[in-house]
């Protein structure tokens, strides 16, 4: 395996962008990756890690500010001739016939018509979708979409093809075809794909689809492991090797990096998952509920609630966070204090949030002593906001002091007029 | 599918012509000659010794008249698209064009219109010297400015919001830049585009009938261009009822044309334009677009540039150059900002210098100051340009201005200070007509600013008028709301009625107003009315249909759910309005109104002096100050009005509209 070619290389590749500030901060970190001739690689990894800049560094839609990408040893300046790319929301172009958005990257290369007709016609056949030319992408459902987003991508004969979830914005008997008809087209050798780089939150997509599994780490983006996959297309998800593949990513997943520095003392920066408090409540109950009675296997409880990583880990990291539960070895584990308020009423359960918020999250037990502080006992949002730009984007810090109010809100620490923008401290009653 | 057998119709197929063909191949030679005649007229010759232009008010000449009003709107369409596609692509490509091409935009959209035409008049006469159509492009101008604004600031908002999937695989297909403004860009502004245009054309009537009189240096009369608006302008100062109908039939008839041939056609074409991920329920509908894409002819017309077409498209591709990424690389970034600061040290250079220059050319030299004092105003004396009265200043020594102005500083030094008068020129100023300052030693003892230039005092006299103006605009919108509203409510509910309603009132915004100016003339004199007051209704006569149908389109739009959980709520009178349909409604009336205060404001310069035959009515405010100023020549006054008013405008859209665009956007938006 080592003897194939390497198509593409990433070497100390990182990406910084800039909060309106001024302010760097560090998206991707050192990534090392090498993407060799005759092989699938999956990135995976929660939100914020990352994954799709990386794709798009990869794939030279956006410059790294550190570091190098090359491809077949070049220098890669933007997208180069032989890569392509499937996306996410299919990216069609809607005022475009089925066919004309397949011969849109033949009209790049400055082909002549004729051999455009030609070649879209045979692409859009392979991918099964003859019949459709004329149709406008409107006109067709998600699965018909995205094939036509696969057929644009593989008329230009890449060596190279960059997904970026393809699948996620289908549903999953829909996915579950492409995906196999993918692996189809892949074993058929028909075109000179070499190499797929495949971006995604599912990981039985990734186990299923990939011969090795880059996880990454997030805040900021690093690989963390690197699982590879020995097992031959196609894979039964029953398999007990597949599962126990799918059971060790969600390990390292929810493993604490031990190799990483010393996690420093949680701040008033520190970024809030993204996890409503509805999400957390319905997560904490049914563990609680579950047949192994306050315990539960990370890929069973995904399957049942329907999660993917990108919803699922924010939930658990935020159960954790406020000690509500405890992540271990790819289960999870209500704490005493979890247990105590799933059991509670809901003024129970109100209190016992209040606490840990105030105990374990600066930010709230911040906006709750300045609120209490002030004499008038409010304060508006832009002035957290300003504190928390120091240490994130604009962006991030509006996402961060939602998250922060979502849960103050519930716990009743303080209530937010929509309007004004300001928060207020509860009225005390009488 | 592939046929098996040839059927008649795969027969038919290779005939030249189809059925269609009958209707549209007249059609295309019709308009061919249309456009050589409308052509010849315009570039006649047209000399300073040329008799003065006139038209006549028989009525069978208004089928020629409407053709060349018609070549002027689309001349002026064109030019608008040009403008379009070149500047707001400009300033929406060069990061730092940018910053002064978008400010620059947004002034220029807020000055008067009819501003233009006093403006560009001279230049245009010059640039075609010896042909007609000097005056034309003036005229062509001023319709220009009032449509390009906000197709301009439409086109370049697209391309600024071009959803970034698309910007991605525009990218990694390795479209050239070329290929990417014809297949991303232009495409999704399309809708945008075509819409502002109708709009814009809407509004260009009313310029149509305003802008085809235009008065020349030189020259007594005032220069009637071959139009309808010109016709009607006639037909007003003769008074002649008969020929304003005749005239109103006209553009009626005008009006309708172009919208079915024209922008129902684009309409229905630009429909696929649509950036939606489903298909749409109800689709515009033109039988011109289905005649043109069924007949064989026009279909061959379409086909003719392709060879050049994909000449430039094979030419323009990477073919195998790697493709640009969407953010330069870092190291050039740093470059770019040093650079990014000499530009906005030049930028601010450049600006103040041509402020100096303004501010010059407004105050003359001195900026308004004389030996340490303030200059007072230098007042015209003769404020209606009358050449007669002109004459007899000239006969008594006192030489007025090629325009006909009579300076008070002439006539002090023609009097020695206003000490020594005599007999006749006494008389002459006691004339009406002619405004002398009462006190004439005394305004010549003050030391006055040089001729033809502004002083302070005016500066501050053209604010006050302006927030007359502003007060006006504010009002006559604000009735028109609460006019419309109810009636726009009434209407978007019932969804059939709507339906039949939208395009009337479509209609009635491109219908141009001023046509039915006289009628109010006539009847403010008749019923003896104040003027200051009720010339303000006519300001929003043509402006008022964007409330309606923004209304109705807001009355239109409300969901379902929520209209039926207000019924089973019991929510009826005013508590519906208040929760229901007022907050549902209310982006769609601030865009009403925006638009609306809009045409308001542009309006102002016609209708604060309204005439009718020898009655003219003049109401105090910015668009009587500058529509007395414009003599032909542009001048300093016209120059201050025109400053005054663009600010105003600013200064209104900024205190007023934008906070509550804003909120609409933010809190009202119903998705």
């Amino acid at each position: 395996m080592t003897t194939a070619q390497t198509l593409l290389e990433a070497k100390e590749l990182s990406k910084t962008f800039t909060t309106p500030e001024g302010k760097p901060f560090t998206v991707l970190d050192g990534i090392n990756l090498t993407l060799r001739e005759g092989e699938i690689v999956a990135l995976l990894g929660r939100s914020g890690s990352g994954k799709s800049t990386l794709l798009r560094c990869l794939s030279g839609l956006i410059r790294p500010s550190a570091g190098e990408v090359r491809y077949r040893g070049q220098e890669v300046p933007g997208p180069m001739p032989g890569m392509a790319m499937v996306f996410q929301s299919f990216a069609l172009f809607p005022w475009l016939s089925v066919q004309q958005n397949v011969e849109l990257g033949l009209e790049a290369m400055g082909i002549p018509a004729p051999e455009r007709r030609q070649r879209a016609l045979e692409a859009l056949e392979l991918i099964g979708l003859d019949g459709f030319e004329k149709a406008f992408p409107k006109e067709l459902s998600g699965g018909m979409r995205q094939r036509v987003g696969f057929a644009r991508a593989l008329v230009t004969r890449p060596e190279v093809l960059f997904m970026d979830e393809p699948f996620s914005a289908l549903d999953v008997l829909t996915a579950e075809t492409l995906r196999e008809e993918l692996l189809e087209i892949w074993h058929a050798q028909r075109m000179p794909l070499k190499a797929i780089l495949l971006v995604t939150h599912n990981i039985e997509e990734a186990v299923l689809l990939a011969h090795r599994i880059l996880v990454l780490s997030s805040n900021p983006g690093r690989i963390r492991a690197e699982v590879p996959v020995p097992l031959d297309h196609p894979r039964d998800r029953e398999d007990p090797a597949f599962q126990g593949l799918v059971e060790q990513v969600y390990r390292i997943l929810t493993a604490k990096p031990a190799l990483e520095p010393p996690q420093e003392p949680i701040g008033i920066g520190y970024r809030l998952p993204k996890a409503p408090i509805e999400g957390l409540v319905s997560l904490l109950e049914r563990v609680a509920e579950g047949p192994d009675f306050g315990r539960e296997d990370l890929p069973r409880l995904a399957e049942e609630m329907r999660l993917e990583v990108d919803d699922l880990f924010p939930l658990l990291d935020a159960a954790e966070l406020l000690g509500l539960a405890v992540l271990q070895e790819g289960d999870i584990r209500l704490s005493a204090e979890g247990l105590r308020f799933i059991q509670a009423n809901p003024e129970g359960r109100r209190q016992i949030l209040a606490e840990r918020l105030l105990l374990h999250v600066p930010l709230l037990a911040h906006i709750h002593r300045v609120l209490h502080t002030r004499p008038s006992g409010q304060a508006p949002e832009e002035r957290f906001l300003r504190e928390l730009e120091d240490y994130m984007s604009a962006e991030d810090a509006e996402g961060v002091l939602a998250i922060a109010t979502d849960w103050g809100r519930y716990a009743g620490l303080f209530e937010y007029d929509y309007n004004r923008g300001v928060l207020m401290r509860e009225p005390v009653p009488g | 599918m592939r046929r098996l057998f040839p059927s008649p119709e795969a027969l038919r197929r290779r005939a030249p012509f189809s059925r269609w063909d009958l209707l549209v191949i007249p059609g295309v030679l019709a308009l061919l000659a249309l456009l050589t005649l409308a052509l010849e007229g315009a570039t006649a010759p047209y000399a300073p010794t040329s008799p003065d232009l006139t038209v006549s008010l028989d009525p069978v000449h208004l089928p020629y008249y409407g053709l060349r009003s018609l070549f002027r709107m689309l001349a002026a369409l064109l030019l608008s698209l040009l403008f379009t596609f070149t500047y707001a692509t400009a300033a929406a490509k060069l990061p730092r064009a940018e910053k002064v091409l978008i400010p620059l935009l947004d002034f220029l959209q807020s000055l008067p219109i009819l501003g233009f035409l006093t403006a560009t008049t001279g230049i245009f006469l010059g640039l075609f010297r010896g042909s007609l159509f000097g005056l034309e492009a003036a005229s062509i101008f001023a319709i220009f400015t009032s449509q390009v604004w906000n197709m301009a600031f439409s086109f370049y908002t697209s391309l600024r919001t071009v959803p970034k999937e698309l910007q991605e695989a525009a990218a990694m297909l390795r479209l050239s830049s070329w290929q990417r403004f014809w297949k991303l860009e232009v495409p999704f502004a399309m809708p945008g585009l075509v819409w502002n245009a109708m709009m814009s054309v809407s509004g260009g009537w009313f310029f149509v009938v305003a802008s085809e009189v235009i008065s020349v240096v030189g020259r007594e009369r005032d220069q009637y261009l071959p139009g309808v608006g010109a016709y009607v302008a006639l037909a007003i100062e003769r008074a002649d009822f008969r020929a304003m109908l005749y005239a109103g039939l006209t553009l009626f008839v005008l009006v309708l044309l172009y919208d079915q041939l024209l922008f129902r056609p684009v309409v229905a074409w630009a429909e696929k334009f649509k950036f939606e991920q489903s298909a749409p329920e109800e689709t515009a509908q033109s039988w011109v677009l289905t005649l043109l894409q069924r007949a064989r002819l026009t279909r061959r017309i379409a086909r003719l540039p392709q060879p050049l077409w994909e000449w430039l498209w094979r030419q323009s591709a990477r073919k195998n150059r790697p493709g640009a990424a969407l953010e330069p690389p870092p190291r050039l970034r740093s470059r770019t900002r040093r650079a990014d600061l000499a530009f906005n040290l030049a930028v601010m250079l450049g600006a103040l210098g041509l402020l100096g220059v303004l501010l010059g050319y407004l105050f003359g030299p001195g900026l308004g100051f004389g030996g340490g004092q303030m200059l007072q105003p230098n007042p015209n004396l003769n404020p209606a340009f009358s050449p007669a009265i002109a004459r007899r200043f000239a006969g008594l020594g006192i030489r007025p201005d090629p325009d006909q102005a009579v300076w008070l500083s002439r006539l002090c030094a023609a009097t020695q200070g206003g000490t020594v008068l005599e007999e006749g020129l006494k008389m002459l100023l006691r004339e009406p007509g002619v405004k002398a300052p009462p006190d004439l030693k005394q305004a010549c003892q003050k030391p006055l600013a040089p001729e033809g230039r502004v002083a302070w005092p005016e500066a501050l006299e053209v604010l006050r008028l302006g927030l007359f103006t502003a007060l006006r605009v504010t009002l006559v919108v604000l009735l028109a709301t609460l006019f419309w509203l109810p009636l726009g409510v009434y209407i978007g509910l019932r969804p059939r009625l709507a339906r039949f309603v939208q395009p009337l009132a479509q209609f009635g915004a491109a219908f141009p107003a001023n046509l039915l100016f006289p009628l109010f003339v006539v009847a403010i004199v008749h019923f003896r009315l104040n003027p200051e007051v009720w010339v303000s209704p006519l300001m929003v006569l043509g402006a008022q249909w964007y409330i309606l149908f923004n209304a109705v389109a807001g009355a239109a739009a409300i969901p379902n759910d929520l209209k039926e959980a207000a019924r089973l709520y019991g929510l009826r009178g005013g508590l519906a309005w208040r929760r229901l349909l007022l907050p549902a409604m209310f982006p769609a009336l601030v865009t009403g109104g925006i638009t609306a205060s809009g045409g308001t404001w542009n309006a102002s310069i016609v209708a604060e002096v309204v005439r009718w035959g020898d009655t003219t009515l003049v109401a105090t405010g910015l668009g009587a100050y500058i529509a007395r100023w414009s003599t032909g020549a542009f001048n300093p006054h016209v120059g201050l009005g025109m400053l005054a008013m663009g600010l105003l405008v600013l200064a209104y859209n900024r205190l007023l509209w934008r906070p509550l665009y804003r909120l609409a956007e933010e809190r009202f938006r119903l998705d």
